[in-house]
């Protein structure tokens, strides 16, 4: 092991991190904000339900690998093209978020839906006041799952070349070099533990209601 | 005023929900709609603000057609209490109540003040104004769906079965409570209930409906207890009619008391039965029984029995009577002050005299 490798490639390294990190939370939020109205539908409508959280269920089981070298083909980028990945990824996280925005939707009461009906909050009303914000703990559950699986599906990047953390793999494996590889494993768990905490607060402070030490 | 002309749903396999209803609301009173399961008594509620479309037939409110109607300006100018309350549970008790105040556009300041308010008039402590739904018991977010049901300050209420999810006991307090207030505001009211109870409690005028949402009889609830139009209806309002309709009739002002000459307290009591106790005002403290007390102390009185005003119902009259002590009951007048008492026979004979 030669931990001296870490200090003289410390630069790289970190240009390495930073891409991993808007690789990862680009796409996440595109996801997000594309899973929503696609949640919605399926929640509100029995038929495209089906249609759309099965076809969502169909795409994630496309290996990533096959798709970032199709993405090309199809959307006419070059292969070194980041937005292939941020395109590939984003579809993932639609894939994973609509049945969890739908899951979400429906963890909302029956009641306060119907009241908010009848009280004459519009369609769309309801869904931001309401359906939403009562949702946002099924949504962020969800969406922790997404982005820790996004840390991990980016370093299959590596193998197109597109640089971050996986790159580190790719290195390690021609180098026969061990410490880029447990570099690169290290620092994608600890950007996927912190993606994971700041979520959790974000969770927090989006559900004050939640709480159970909001004061009686 | 609500009405209903010749008023039908009926659903794409046929069913028919509600059939041919007429009913009319006068402004500022209340209507119960009761019936068993499956009468179509949500139903109709949902059609007055178009929960639900109607077949056939016309529901005016004020006169305009709710048909002709946008849905959401009608729904926001109709207060909408449902079973469970179904409050928000992301917002707060007061941000409840201010919700649609806030999404027509009202100032934050002002319609938290107002919300507090409505708080106060619905009896909710204030205390509970800054806590989520789920920190209230299931009365305490009934409160706050009536307070939030104000909040625009409309004309019409729609009640769902409002008061049926909380133990009776809270519910009798419920109920009282919504007749004191609903004196106050005089809101136009339709509610559905499956308790004949509650609807003969609450309601100025009782619809009763059968299954297939036939009008089986409407009326005033002493109507519905001494007239019903057939079997149905009176299996419906059920047993102790004649005992409950008492609780809408009165006895007339001229109804004759016995005498009784009070002691007051720590005054040496000479009768053998039973005798009142009032205080220097004349007011009644309780009774006494002469039959084994020789003084009327804080020891020998007797402070079970009710003494009720001649304006009670003849209902309470006569269940004070027959539970008070030697089968009467202490009569007071207007200020509280003890005047004769009453015998159950002279009840009955009063209400008899009434009927007559």
């Amino acid at each position: 092991m030669n931990i001296d490798w870490i200090w003289a490639n410390l630069q790289p390294i970190g240009a390495l991190f930073l891409n991993h990190i808007w690789l990862t939370v680009v796409p996440t939020v595109i996801g997000l904000v594309i899973a929503i109205p696609l949640g919605w539908w399926a929640h509100r409508s029995r038929r495209g339900g089906v249609v759309i959280i099965g076809a969502a269920g169909l795409l994630y089981t496309i290996p990533s690998l096959a798709l970032f070298i199709l993405l090309p083909a199809i959307l006419g980028t070059r292969i070194l093209d980041p937005l292939n990945i941020v395109i590939a990824l984003t579809v993932y996280t639609v894939a994973l978020l609509v049945r969890v925005v739908s899951d979400g939707l429906g963890s909302v009461p029956h009641d306060t839906v119907a009241a908010a009906e009848a009280m004459g909050y519009r369609g769309w009303q309801r869904l931001l006041l309401v359906e939403l914000p009562v949702a946002v703990p099924v949504i962020i559950a969800g969406l922790r799952v997404a982005i820790v699986s996004n840390v991990s599906i980016v370093t299959m990047a590596a193998l197109i070349g597109i640089p971050q953390l996986g790159t580190l793999f790719t290195q390690g494996f021609q180098l026969r070099l061990i410490v880029p590889l447990i570099t690169g494993i290290v620092l994608c768990v600890v950007l996927a533990v912190i993606f994971d905490q700041v979520l959790i607060r974000i969770g927090h402070v989006a559900s004050p209601w939640r709480r159970r030490d909001v004061p009686a | 005023m609500i009405r209903f002309e010749s008023v039908s749903k009926v659903y794409d396999d046929g069913t028919t929900a509600v059939d041919n209803l007429n009913l009319e609301v006068p402004t500022g009173s209340l209507l119960a709609l009761v019936g068993p399961s499956g009468c179509g008594k949500t139903t109709s509620l949902r059609m007055i603000n178009r929960l639900i479309d109607a077949t056939s037939g016309t529901i005016t409110l004020d006169g305009v057609d709710v048909s002709s109607t946008d849905r959401v300006g009608l729904r926001r100018k109709i207060g909408y209490v449902i079973q469970h309350a179904g409050l928000f549970p992301h917002r707060t008790v007061v941000d409840n109540v201010a919700a649609l105040p806030r999404l027509l556009g009202g100032d934050r300041k002002k319609t938290r003040a107002r919300a507090l308010e409505l708080l106060e008039l619905v009896g909710l402590d204030e205390r509970f104004a800054h806590r989520y739904p789920w920190q209230l018991s299931g009365g305490q977010q009934q409160r706050v769906g009536v307070a939030r049901a104000l909040a625009t300050d409309p004309p019409f209420l729609l009640m769902d079965e409002p008061f049926s999810a909380v133990d009776p006991i809270v519910r009798a307090q419920l109920q009282d409570e919504f007749l004191r207030l609903q004196g106050e505001i005089g809101k136009t009211i339709v509610m559905v209930t499956h308790d004949i109870d509650e609807a003969l409690k609450l309601g100025d005028q009782v619809a009763v409906l059968r299954t297939g949402g036939v009008l089986a009889q409407f009326g005033t609830p002493l109507e519905l207890l001494t007239r019903p139009v057939d079997t149905f209806v009176a299996d419906f309002v059920g047993g102790a009619r004649g005992y409950r309709a008492l609780g809408f009739e009165q006895l007339s002002e001229e109804t004759a008391l016995t005498p009784h000459t009070p002691v007051k307290l720590d005054e040496r009591v000479s009768d053998r039965g039973w005798v009142v106790v009032v205080d220097d005002k004349g007011r009644p403290l309780g009774w006494v029984d002469g039959g084994n007390a020789r003084d009327a102390s804080a020891a020998t009185l007797h402070t079970t029995s009710r003494f009720l005003p001649l304006t009670a119902s003849a209902r309470e009259l006569l269940d004070g009577a027959l539970a008070g002590p030697g089968g009467t009951l202490g009569i007071v007048d207007a200020d509280g002050v003890f005047v004769g008492v009453l015998s159950a026979s002279s009840v009955v004979e009063a209400v008899q005299g009434a009927a007559a």
